[in-house]
């Protein structure tokens, strides 16, 4: 750490009274601080600059490397958009995406419901089973699953296996980001609209949905996005003529075959970038992360 | 209408269940407990059972006769125990996952801090360009850093134009390295906000009122800094550590067929010939070491200290 080298560097810096001293514990100041703004900067670069020769790649003649350039084209984008593969492999990816979170989050919701505002047994053991799906390695996940439908339950890989270990992979971000709110909600309100006479139902749906919709959408979100990005699982549990997106690029990066890729990955980084662009301007987007970073064990 | 009569039915039954406490939890706890049940218990329950059956070869079909066969394979080999594919197997992926952890934590502790002291309009910036890779698909940028790495990759041949070097370095090939480094990358995020969500919670006057008394950057650092980001440092720790030992995309990848991980070891063994008594024997050990990961880290951090916010 550069912090900390530097540091070191100056632990007999006591005495400021001195005029010295203080030029001296300036100076420290200022290296520090411009240390700590590089290391910043060169790490955004690391995480940003593979992304950006990707999307540089993208726009020119050039596949795999830049030297010589060859100049720039739009022939990449225009040979992926007239892929039908690509296009129903987005649409299935899609399709299990969309099913999947939407189960995870009505079973995260009710779950979270029956941690924060009630009492029972084997409570504490719940909670951890509820959290376990987010951090088993995807491998063993994908693998149990497909022994279990294959052998047991004598269900072939397809569409239904892929929701089904989806909708189980995504119910510990859903329960996490709405446990939390539900926690620092004040329950009061609820009593009083049940004193009210209002039913446990119109309670609910009135009074508790409304203020924890945006932890109920956080959670969607992110469940949403761990069954779109997910590669090991779907890999175990897809048949062979289930669309998933992850299992089309992975063929596509097996064989190298750049220009597409290149094209598939840069249109999903604009994607994200404007869809977080515009969720940071509405929510507390860095909030719900910092405070449910997890697991992605994506594998 | 009778659609309508339904629902009111149904809304009535539900309100009669949801007066009793019991109802009140069997309504709530009880869908994600079937779910828990069927798709995650009975399934690794049957997954320790199949490790202990042995798989027909011909007809893949499981032999319900109890067998330690599958334990045998794991550490078997003509070499002797050390050199067994899993044994060998297993360290590695041991040993690339502590050295990326230790990479993401050396990396990522000055930039939380430094997100923690100074908020405005550069930390929304700056968070936007860390959570950008972040939400982007872990394919996505395993795919990116396919590009960079390997003997005619961009790194190499922007080095080659240039004139740094002669001929392709090895080290910028495909293997233990670049997936080393593809893992930092792919878990870098998690490890920044875990450390920024626990250096959030600091006072920094209190540190500046430290300084002001006297206390050098190192004590301050050793007495205040490093306790309170304890569970962040422990429990990013986790969130890379897990996720790297049973990587599978990233060793396919970035290791070319050279670097043979658990999770490749796995794939293969079910993908290529259906060993699934080998593959269930060795997923066994993998999930008692992350077994093992959690309860050390729990030991320190509670659950919802990492998830809860």
């Amino acid at each position: 750490m550069a912090t900390e080298s530097q540091e070191s560097r100056n632990t007999d810096e006591t005495a400021h009274e001195s005029h010295s001293g203080l030029l001296h514990f300036r100076t420290v100041e200022r290296i520090l601080s411009l240390s700590l703004n590089t290391t910043a900067v060169v790490l955004i670069g690391f995480l940003w600059i593979p992304l950006a020769i990707m999307i540089f790649l993208s726009f020119a003649e050039n596949t795999t490397t830049i030297f010589p350039f060859e100049g720039f084209t739009l022939s990449n984008y225009a040979v992926t958009v007239s892929d039908g593969a690509m296009w129903n492999a987005v649409q299935g990816s899609l399709l299990i995406a969309t099913v999947a979170a939407s189960i995870a989050t009505v079973l995260g919701v009710l779950a979270s419901l029956a941690l924060t505002r009630y009492a029972f047994k084997f409570k504490e053991l719940y909670r951890t089973f509820g959290i376990i799906p987010m951090v088993i390695p995807g491998i063993v996940l994908g693998l149990s699953l497909r022994i279990y439908f294959q052998e047991i339950l004598g269900i072939l890989p397809g569409f239904m296996t892929v929701v089904l270990a989806h909708s189980l992979y995504g119910i510990p971000f859903v329960l996490l980001i709405v446990t939390a709110r539900l926690y620092s909600f004040d329950e009061s309100l609820e009593e009083a609209a049940r004193d009210l006479g209002a039913g446990p139902l119109e309670t609910f749906k009135d009074i508790t949905l409304p203020v924890i919709a945006p932890a109920v959408g956080a959670g969607f979100l992110f469940a949403w996005i761990r069954s779109f990005e997910d590669y090991i699982r779907a890999l175990f549990l897809s048949g062979p003529n289930t669309n998933v997106l992850t299992i089309w690029m992975f063929s596509k990066i097996k064989n190298l075959d750049a220009p597409e890729l290149n094209v598939v990955s840069s249109l999903i980084v604009f994607g994200i970038a404007a869809a977080l662009a515009i969720a940071m301007n509405f929510g507390n987007v860095s909030g719900y992360v910092a405070g449910t970073v997890t697991e992605e064990e994506e594998a | 209408m009778a659609i309508s009569d339904r629902t009111e039915e149904l809304h009535s039954s539900l309100s009669q269940i949801l007066t009793t406490k019991q109802g009140k939890v069997a309504i709530t706890a009880g869908p994600a407990t079937v779910w828990i049940l069927l798709l995650l218990l009975a399934p690794m329950i049957f997954m320790v059972i199949v490790s202990f059956l042995e798989v027909s070869r011909e007809t893949y079909d499981i032999i319900f006769e109890p067998t330690l066969k599958n334990y045998q394979a794991l550490f078997d080999s003509s070499l002797g125990f050390w050199e067994s594919p899993f044994v060998k197997a297993l360290l590695l992926s041991y040993g690339i996952a502590i050295i990326s952890t230790i990479l993401c934590l050396t990396l990522a502790f000055p930039l939380a801090y430094l997100l923690a002291k100074r908020g405005g309009q550069t930390f929304k910036v700056v968070i936007f360009l860390v959570l950008l890779p972040f939400f982007t698909m872990y394919l996505v940028r395993a795919y990116s850093w396919v590009l960079m790495f390997g003997q005619g990759g961009v790194l190499n041949s922007t080095l080659l134009s240039i004139g740094l070097i002669s001929e392709p370095i090895e080290l910028l090939n495909y293997g233990v390295f670049a997936i080393i480094v593809g893992l930092t990358h792919a878990y870098f995020p998690y490890m920044l906000l875990t450390l920024y969500a626990s250096l959030d919670g600091i006072d920094f006057s209190l540190v500046d009122a430290a300084r002001d008394l006297g206390a050098s950057r190192v004590a301050v650092m050793k007495d205040h800094i490093l306790p309170l980001t304890a569970p962040g440092i422990v429990g990013g720790s986790l969130f890379v550590f897990v996720p790297s030992v049973g990587a599978f995309i990233t060793p396919r990848f970035l290791g070319q067929g050279k670097v043979q991980m658990i999770g490749i070891l796995i794939e293969g063994r079910v993908n290529g010939g259906y060993a699934i008594g080998y593959a269930s024997a060795a997923s066994m050990f993998v999930l008692i070491s992350i077994v093992a990961a959690m309860v050390l880290t729990f030991r320190y951090v509670s659950i919802e200290e990492l998830g809860g916010g």
